[in-house]
């Protein structure tokens, strides 16, 4: 008897110390100073940024690290409300927090610069300096890089391969690592666009094949070609309604028609009224009264253009992330393409981050954690999940059967051009006054130029009264 | 003359005499003045409650009418005092003028409606049948949901694809796909309809109460003297409820001017800046671009126009039911 319980006492030993050690085997090591914390704390956000995909990595981490990962989710708004009131409380409760682009340049002092981290090989065991090179150029400039003291500057080359030395040397750091990569794609009813019927009855009306459109007048013909309100069937989407989605539609076709796609420039000259920009707006008010659009595109959102597509009344649509028909859609198929172009390509785009809180106690472990959850093979592991990623290697390892491919292909292509927000500090209400704009040309109810005018006077006041 | 006298006797039912306005109720007529222990006993059991009140809502209260004068940035860099700086970028902001004068608009209209249609339901409710209780118990319904979920139900059910409302309206000979939020008329309706289905309820009940506790003796006498139903409603029943109308009123108006999130989903401001609430404006200042002290000059600002609305209106409607200004 005593001898069997000193065999299971010592079996409990052995297996206590294989578990410890098989589960820090593996760890980077932490630098002297730095405590292995039981919890790290992470702020982040619902769908906007696939929470699940994040969720569904917090055993690995606890494998890996040894670390509990607790996350605190919150929808948009409320998430933008607690990571504002959490700095400004100077809170040291999370060490991560998820960071919008728009909210970056008024948060950027709050963040931990990362460059003494990525430098730190005994913090990136797997790969030097996180391997930052493998980052999409423009997302990870566009997201992370920025001038602390001077937020509205950009970095030089957003083409450049990522270097952690250049990036510093010219007088930027890195204040997160990509994580969700949000860009504007369209997606179309493929059956339709297949379908030898429809090919024919196009070629009949319009004298040439029907092809997915590239430009923006093949786009508006396809729309008019699809549209069949007795059939419940409409050619494309628009949101127009006032919110940050219609900023973003006219900043997509405003950069597309050769303007500045950041509304505002980095030396705070405003870029959309332009006549580029009313070219950009006259065609999307064209297209909003064109019946050509569901009833309702005026005051649509991103949701229920997505729901528009989804239960099959649309046969394209332009959003920020992949597309399921409902049920009711027989034969539906979807594809993708990057969104169409005049003079340029530049849709849309932003990406979410994690960045290192700057109060945090547990600041190197918190880097860990955002290195690893952002690893090529962590983010290829939650494109199971529909994450989107934002290193080039991870679109490039997608396998052609991956149900998903046509769809991450169109979404690395299209992030490879994007184009970004204005990096000021009350984007917010800057986007607002453009927004209103591109709804009351959509109405009908201001013309393009006086919209944009109108626009202009109220952007300029917001920049005065912000410091600009 | 008759129901005039009635009148009066109601009034004096539902207000205290002013005689006994300076009257002290802690010092007992003809007796003497209680220890100090016991006069402060009330103090000692309210204090609890009243310091509760102080953090929760005198303490921000003093902070906002602080950061009004201030360019405080909620994150990093001292702020600084500004005079009237806040206050005059928010009076001379053509966009905020219009968000409060469509602030105000929405209210009178709506409180009005409210309280038109509250009464008119109150009425044959206030009868005490099986039947009336049924009904108030389920016009308890609409004000019980949260006001963004009815926003958001109200919101599918506008939807101009297959939302119900554009189908039956189809009906009725609108066109098909009938986009009620894109136009600034229909959407204003829309929102207006929204606050009415849930409030009016509210209003209802309060009314409904009211006519239950109104003394019988008046109407019996006035129906003895051959009096008509309109004529009892106009001289006996409505001058007796105006103490409860004005509770009514008051607070629905206060509610009212609280609106947020039936805009902030159904319209988002839209079309334009027709919707353009101030609640919306305060909103994005304040806790989407952290313009603080722009954020909280405008809630003074908001805060002084109600402090003088809300007495005005009470002494208004108050009025009616003193017998001696009437």
């Amino acid at each position: 008897m005593a001898k069997s319980r000193l065999v299971t006492g010592l079996g409990v030993v052995a297996t206590a110390a294989l578990l410890t050690t098989g589960c820090t085997a593996n760890a980077p090591a932490p630098s002297a100073s730095a405590a292995k914390p039981a919890e790290l704390k992470m702020l982040y956000t619902t769908d906007e940024a696939n929470s699940a995909a994040v969720a569904s990595l917090i055993p690995q981490f606890k494998e890996k690290f040894g670390i509990d990962l607790k996350i605190d989710n919150q929808p948009y708004d409320a998430l933008q409300q607690k990571v504002f009131s959490e700095f400004a409380s100077g809170s040291s409760y999370y060490d991560v927090v998820v960071v919008d682009t728009p909210w970056a340049p008024a948060l950027v002092q709050n963040l931990e610069p990362l460059s003494p981290y990525l430098q730190n090989k005994d913090l990136n065991p797997a790969s030097a300096e996180s391997n930052v090179g493998d980052f999409v150029p423009k997302v990870f400039y566009d997201t992370a890089v920025y001038n602390a003291e001077s937020p509205v500057k950009r970095y030089a080359d957003e083409t450049a391969k990522p270097d952690v030395s250049a990036i510093k040397n010219a007088g930027f750091d890195v204040y997160g690592l990509p994580i969700q990569s949000n860009v504007a794609v369209m997606a179309y009813r493929s059956d339709l666009f297949n379908d030898p019927q429809q090919q024919a009855n196009f070629k009949a009306k319009y004298g040439k094949d029907l092809k997915v459109p590239t430009t923006w007048d093949e786009y508006a013909q396809a729309a008019e070609f699809f549209t069949q309100p007795d059939k419940n069937l409409f050619g494309t989407t628009v949101m127009a309604g006032v919110g940050d989605w219609a900023t973003d539609d006219f900043k997509t076709l405003l950069a597309s028609f050769g303007g500045d796609g950041t509304l505002v420039t980095q030396d705070l000259k405003l870029a959309f009224d332009s006549p580029e920009g009313v070219e950009a707006l006259t065609y999307y008010s064209k297209l909003a009264q064109s019946g050509h659009v569901p009833p309702g595109s005026t005051s649509a959102d991103w949701g229920t253009t997505a729901e528009s597509f989804d239960s099959g009344l649309t046969a394209m649509t332009i959003n920020y992330h992949d597309l399921k028909l409902g049920d009711n859609v027989k034969g539906g198929t979807i594809g993708y393409a990057p969104v169409p172009k005049a003079k340029a390509a530049g849709p849309h785009f932003g990406t979410w981050m994690l960045s290192v809180n700057k109060n945090s106690k547990n600041k190197e472990w918190a880097y860990q954690a955002i290195s690893w959850l952002t690893a090529a093979e962590q983010q290829t592991t939650m494109t199971a999940k529909s994450l989107h990623p934002s290193r080039s290697s991870v679109y490039s390892s997608i396998k052609s059967d991956n149900p998903m491919a046509p769809f991450y292909a169109t979404l690395g292509k299209s992030l490879e051009v994007g184009v970004g927000r204005a990096r000021l500090t009350n984007y917010t209400e800057v986007s607002h006054e453009v927004a209103v704009a591109v709804n009351n040309a959509a109405t009908g109810s201001a013309s393009p130029q006086d919209a944009l005018k109108t626009a202009s006077g109220k952007v300029s006041t917001l920049l005065k009264s912000a410091g600009y | 003359m008759k129901s005039t006298a009635v009148v009066s006797d109601a009034g004096l039912q539902a207000r205290p005499s002013r005689r006994e306005h300076g009257h002290n109720p802690t010092v007992p007529r003809g007796g003497k003045r209680p220890s100090w222990k016991k006069r402060s006993a009330p103090w000692a059991y309210m204090a609890p409650s009243m310091i509760v009140l102080l953090l929760m809502t005198v303490a921000p209260a003093i902070f906002i009418f602080y950061s009004a004068f201030r360019n405080d940035k909620i994150l990093g860099g001292a702020g600084r005092f500004v005079g009237l700086n806040n206050f005059i970028e928010a009076v001379t902001n053509a966009s905020v003028r219009h968000a409060f004068l469509i602030t105000f608009a929405f209210v009178a209209v709506a409180v009005i409606l409210e309280m038109l249609l509250g009464f008119a339901l109150a009425l044959p409710l206030a009868a005490q049948t099986t039947a009336n209780k049924v009904g108030a118990a389920l016009m308890l319904l609409p004000f019980a949901v949260t006001p963004a979920v009815a926003a958001m139900i109200f919101k599918q059910l506008l939807n101009p694809n297959y939302g119900w409302v554009g189908y039956y309206l189809g009906y009725l000979g609108f066109p098909r796909g009938i986009d009620l939020l894109g136009d600034p008329t229909s959407a204003w309706i829309v929102l207006i309809i929204l606050d009415m289905w849930q409030w009016t309820p509210f209003i209802a009940l309060i009314l409904m109460a009211g006519l239950q506790s109104l003394p019988g003796e008046p109407r019996e006498a006035a129906l003895v003297d051959g009096a008509t139903p309109w004529q009892m409603f106009r001289h006996i029943t409505l001058p007796a409820m105006v103490p409860f109308i004005a509770i009514a009123a008051v607070l629905r108006t206060i509610q009212a001017f609280k609106t947020f999130d039936a805009f902030k989903i159904l319209t988002g401001g839209g079309p334009g800046e027709s919707t353009e609430i101030i609640n919306l404006g305060i909103f994005r200042v304040g806790l989407q671009s952290f313009n603080v002290g722009l954020a909280c000059a405008l809630g003074v600002i908001f805060l002084i126009i109600l402090s003088l609305l809300i007495p005005i209106m009470l002494r208004v409607i108050g009025r009616q039911s003193d017998p001696e200004e009437m």
